[in-house]
């Protein structure tokens, strides 16, 4: 038997409370310290934005993406590209990489995602391996191993961000389109169809939904976010290499979305805010010879949570009790003000 | 029209006429022949990979990343054998087999077995994580350097031909290779439809349930199943790790993904799927490494594999499966 | 007489199993019609084939006037296994002429001929397919026919680079101009036979069961197929997918259309909810609800896709006799509504109490039809499968 939803604060109102307070970051006292952590915090709100992205795939649809890389990559290169060769701003060209992003995720999807769920992984993988494969071999295009330099840094009415706290509060500002688009897809037709075709597909069907359109329209959006979290990768560090974007970093997002709670979106952020600050504090406690010991410990990581709590953090079934408790809440009041 | 060339006939039948056909034909082809070669000693290395993976699909509808791993470890543990203990190379290799088995026993008693009612998506992700666990365990065990056999510990005959033919020539190596994937793909066809765990397997492949109801053991079986995979994939990595001389804790990750495609093209749940799809992968990726480029011999495997999901994901051999139902 | 279904000769075979065989049947609409069977009757794979979960294997289901099977002529079939015939000895000859030009020096005449032959048996597995009506041989068949019909058409225009075949004498032009004037009008020819709807109807594109959904079939199954882990609200929500329109734009920008059609299904969803009776637990997540609750939710959720006609799979599974009445009560009311519903059943009472009119499975085939008195005295009924409380009805 599933929980209702009890009386409460919601997880929705914990992370606004949490991203109030995330303002004030820059501002605190932290000593020589302050640059040092806002970079870390940026990287992992680039990483919840990332999260997200991948969240509406296994966590909305309920299909296994296993290729995110791919369009983090084919996002940050696209970025370089465009500023290195026609010096476009970085506001034009956040909305291009997202676009080619989602030209990507439609051309991978629409033959592949009548697949099964095993397979559809495999070709994911095969995917994003093969983009990381053109990334390095096509010198003409991407200069392959010698990576992709200077990269021009994001401007403001003229005013180039140069310090850790103006990419922290860029970084912020994405996250707060990304969450707007998320949650709002979240709590539309489109959303429940995903949800939907997650539960169960037959279902879906039987219920008007047609899955390839679906999930396919799921599979590109992901690809966009993941196109416009690699566009402001490259900005930020104005150097992108395809050694970067390994199959790794599709581990990493899964970890996160995996550890905090697939398909709640309250759980993704906060399995993205615990995970990558654990990294760096595993980096900096750990003796240089264990220094892999992070990677051992993420794919530990993925078993045990898989093991003893598949769900996550955040249920999915948490974060649909507590949207159902908002509903709740929000018919009780417009039934007051009848 | 002809652009002013004189010639009654075409190019081909004047060296008829000149006689020396057959040699030009020879002196053309001898890279073909071979990469040929090579390419089927992959290729047999390959199916020994593929084997495994497509074993356990079958009993467990399990696609098991960490197979590769396995495959990794049987290259360290020879490699270690030969060298830290000082044993000789064929002890070594017939040591390594049971153990690779006992660690696919072990994978799947620990990571496998305690997920076997769960979502399959759930045992994918345990998959891919103990993949990476045993990938980062084997690199802070032996590091990142790559390894390799000093010469004078393997017998010399190894790199001697064995056969020679015009340019084309077989060392005692491939011979190996080939007698060993040949040998132990002839005992994995026996174990399968001669035996009782092999009938047992095939049972269970095709429905768990009444195969339990039927009373056999299935988590038995299964153990089995994993033991066999492991012991073929760990010899396979002892091999490749004496072919190419070179063993890093990131071999397995490439390897399986290579070895997956092949199992996929051959028919994923089939085992002569497994073999044949070896072959023709280890065929396809010399080849294309030869003649068309190779930067993209990792490529080739990914594209390979794609094309088959996509085009026919029932493989060469295998039955209908892959798209819903 | 207004017929909303007509079933003619359906036939479904799995394997060996011949499930249906020459079933046929009409729903009246506005009609209650019951079938009845043992277990393994096909009464399930009935509704199947209907929401098209599965594909017959013979027969024709209409739904009112339209016919929801692919039909597939004879014509087309010939026309279609001409194309495929034509296409495989075309690239008999120009295969691989067409790849020697893209090749390395490398590339010499053994290779060339056996990487022609691989290509040639790729376009063999194709154009089988072809005969199969397979989309994505299609798919294949044009990229590989466009490609040839840009090169054609680039020598074409490119004369003095034609040159010879790599090592003879033979002019490419010998091949070109024939390629070229049969190619490009193929291919043209070919990708409009596809984009012509009725064609795509006829060459086995079947309606999947979204789309026969979307003309106005609902159902509910067997076992209790809801979404668990949503809430009871946004079950029935989902079910009024079908008939709504926005689309990722307009929520992305929360256009008026959006919330219009928000607040509606929301309205929407509350009132089916309140006409199965479960609107005091609509904010709970649906796997919470007891058995009998999450039926009526499964009712409600099919309700709300507004569907003419309304499938029910053994509705009455496992209740207790109190529930069961108020299932009947719930299915009349549905029926006044203007729904015509087609309904699976086991519990006698339930189908003696509501059916219009009854047939009667077994086997995959029909041995009875006629109204709930014909059917009770009917003798191959009767020994086929004594209905549960048949006496007491």
């Amino acid at each position: 038997m599933i929980k209702s939803p009890g009386a409460g604060i919601t997880h929705r109102s914990m992370f606004l409370g949490l991203l109030f307070l995330a303002l004030l970051l820059p501002w605190l006292p932290m000593g020589g310290f302050t640059n040092y952590v806002l970079r870390i915090i940026t990287t992992a709100v680039l990483y919840m934005i990332l999260a997200l992205g991948l969240n509406i795939v296994p966590g909305f649809t309920g299909l296994l993406d296993l290729g995110y890389v791919g369009f983090y990559g084919i996002g940050a290169y696209t970025a370089g590209l465009l500023a290195i060769h026609y010096d476009l701003s970085f506001w034009i060209i956040i909305p291009l990489a997202a676009l080619n992003g989602a030209l990507w995720g439609i051309l991978l999807g629409a033959p592949t995602l009548r697949l099964t769920g095993d397979y559809f992984a495999i070709v994911t993988f095969g995917f994003s391996e093969l983009v990381v494969l053109v990334l390095r071999n096509e010198l003409w295009l991407t200069r392959g191993p010698m990576g992709l330099p200077g990269i021009s840094p994001p401007s403001l009415f003229g005013h180039n961000l140069v310090h850790d706290w103006e990419f922290f509060y860029l970084a912020l500002f994405l996250l707060m389109i990304i969450l707007l688009v998320v949650t709002r897809l979240e709590n539309s037709r489109l959303g429940r169809a995903w949800f939907a075709i997650r539960e169960d597909e037959i279902a879906a069907q039987c219920c008007g939904i047609n899955l390839i359109r679906y999930k396919v329209m799921a599979f590109a959006i992901s690809a966009s976010i993941g196109g416009l979290g690699g566009a402001f990768y490259a900005k930020w560090f104005k150097f992108i290499h395809p050694d970067m974007f390994k199959f790794w970093e599709s581990i990493l997002v899964l970890c996160l979305i995996v550890f905090g709670g697939m398909g709640s979106i309250s759980g993704t952020m906060l399995g993205a805010l615990l995970l990558i600050p654990l990294s760096e504090i595993l980096r900096m406690v750990l003796p240089q010879s264990l220094f892999n010991a992070r990677y051992l410990i993420y794919g530990l990581v993925l078993v045990l949570m898989m093991r003893f709590r598949p769900m996550g953090l955040i249920p999915f079934e948490r974060a649909q009790a507590d949207k159902a408790l908002r509903a709740r809440r929000r018919l009780a009041a417009q039934e007051k003000e009848e | 029209m002809f652009g002013g060339q004189v010639q009654s006939r075409p190019a081909l039948f004047v060296h008829f006429h000149e006689g020396i056909f057959v040699d030009r034909l020879l002196e053309l082809s001898s890279l073909f022949l071979q990469q040929l070669v090579n390419g089927i000693t992959l290729g047999g290395v390959y199916a020994l990979i593929a084997v495994g993976y497509t074993m356990v699909y079958g009993v467990i509808q399990l696609i098991n990343f960490a197979h590769g791993e396995i495959y990794m470890l049987g290259a360290f543990l020879a490699y270690t054998l030969v060298t830290v203990l000082g044993l000789p190379f064929f002890a070594a290799f017939f040591i390594t087999i049971p153990v690779c088995a006992c660690f696919g026993v072990i994978l799947d008693f620990v990571a496998y077995r305690p997920l076997r009612k769960a979502h399959r998506l759930a045992a994918l992700i345990t998959a891919i994580g103990m993949s990476i666990f045993l990938q980062n365990l084997a690199l802070m065990i032996w590091g990142s350097q790559i390894k390799s056999y000093p010469r004078d510990i393997l017998p010399g005959l190894f790199f001697r031909p064995a056969l020679s033919f015009g340019d084309v020539s077989l060392s005692w190596l491939q011979v190996f290779i080939l007698t060993v994937t040949v040998v132990f793909m002839a005992f994995l066809h026996l174990i399968i439809h001669r035996t009782r765990v092999g009938t047992a397997m095939r049972a269970i492949s095709q429905d768990k349930v009444s195969s339990a109801l039927m009373g056999i053991g299935v988590n038995r079986v299964i153990s089995f199943t994993f033991a066999i995979g492991s012991a073929m994939g760990g010899m396979a990595g002892v091999l490749v790790g004496l072919y190419y001389n070179a063993i890093f804790p990131t071999m397995g990750y490439i390897a399986g993904v290579k070895a997956f495609a092949a199992a996929v093209l051959g028919g994923i749940g089939s085992v002569p799927g497994a073999m044949l799809g070896g072959g023709v992968l280890g065929i396809a990726e010399v080849m294309g490494a030869g003649y068309i480029s190779s930067e993209y011999r990792d490529g080739i495997s990914y594209a390979v594999m794609i094309m088959v999901i996509l085009f026919k994901p029932s493989g060469l051999v295998g039955r209908q499966i892959g798209e819903k139902a | 007489m207004d017929l909303i279904l007509k079933i003619m000769n359906l036939s479904k075979v799995f394997g060996g199993l011949m499930a249906l065989r020459e079933v046929s049947l009409q729903v009246e609409a506005g009609k209650i019609v019951g079938i009845i069977g043992p277990n393994g009757a096909g009464k399930t794979t009935l509704f199947n084939c209907l929401t098209s979960l599965y594909s017959a294997t013979k027969g024709q289901i209409f739904l009112g006037e339209q016919p929801l099977l692919p039909e597939i002529s004879g014509t087309k079939v010939k026309l279609i296994q001409q194309c495929a015939l034509l296409f495989f000895l075309i690239s008999l000859a120009w295969l691989p002429l067409s790849w020697s030009f893209f090749l390395p020096h490398t590339f010499y005449k053994l290779e060339l001929t056996l990487l022609g032959i691989f290509l040639l048996g790729i376009r063999l597995l194709v154009a089988r397919k072809l005969r199969r009506f397979q989309i994505w041989a299609w798919g294949v068949m044009f990229v590989l026919l466009g490609g040839d019909g840009c090169l054609a058409v680039w020598w074409l225009t490119h004369p003095s680079k034609l040159g010879h075949l790599a090592g003879t004498g033979i002019p490419l032009a010998y091949f070109a101009i024939p390629w070229s004037v049969f190619v490009t009008p193929f291919s043209v020819f070919l990708i409009r036979q596809l984009l012509v709807r009725k064609v795509r109807q006829l060459y086995g594109f079947r309606m999947g069961p979204d789309a026969i959904t979307r003309a106005g079939v609902a159902r509910t199954f067997q076992n209790i197929r809801l979404f668990l882990n949503l809430s009871v609200l946004d079950n029935v929500k989902i079910g009024s997918h079908a008939h709504l329109r926005s689309g990722l734009f307009s929520t992305l920008l929360r256009t008026r259309l959006q919330r219009k059609e928000e607040g509606l299904i929301e309205a929407e969803a509350m009132e089916q909810l309140r006409f199965v009776g479960l609107q005091h637990r609509v904010f709970d997540l649906a796997g919470s609800l007891a058995y009998g609750e999450q039926r009526r939710l499964e009712i409600a959720r099919a309700l709300a896709t507004k569907p003419n006609l309304l499938l029910l799979d053994e509705p009455a599974a496992g209740m207790n006799p109190q529930e069961s009445s108020r299932l009947i009560q719930l299915i009349g009311e549905i029926r006044k509504r203007g729904v015509t519903v087609l309904i699976i059943e086991h519990d006698m009472k339930v189908m003696m109490n509501l059916a219009d009119y009854i047939y009667a499975l077994d086997h995959g085939v029909l041995i009875a039809q006629g109204t709930p008195d014909e059917i009770r005295e009917n003798p191959r009924v009767i020994e086929a499968y004594l209905g549960r409380g048949a006496a007491h009805a």
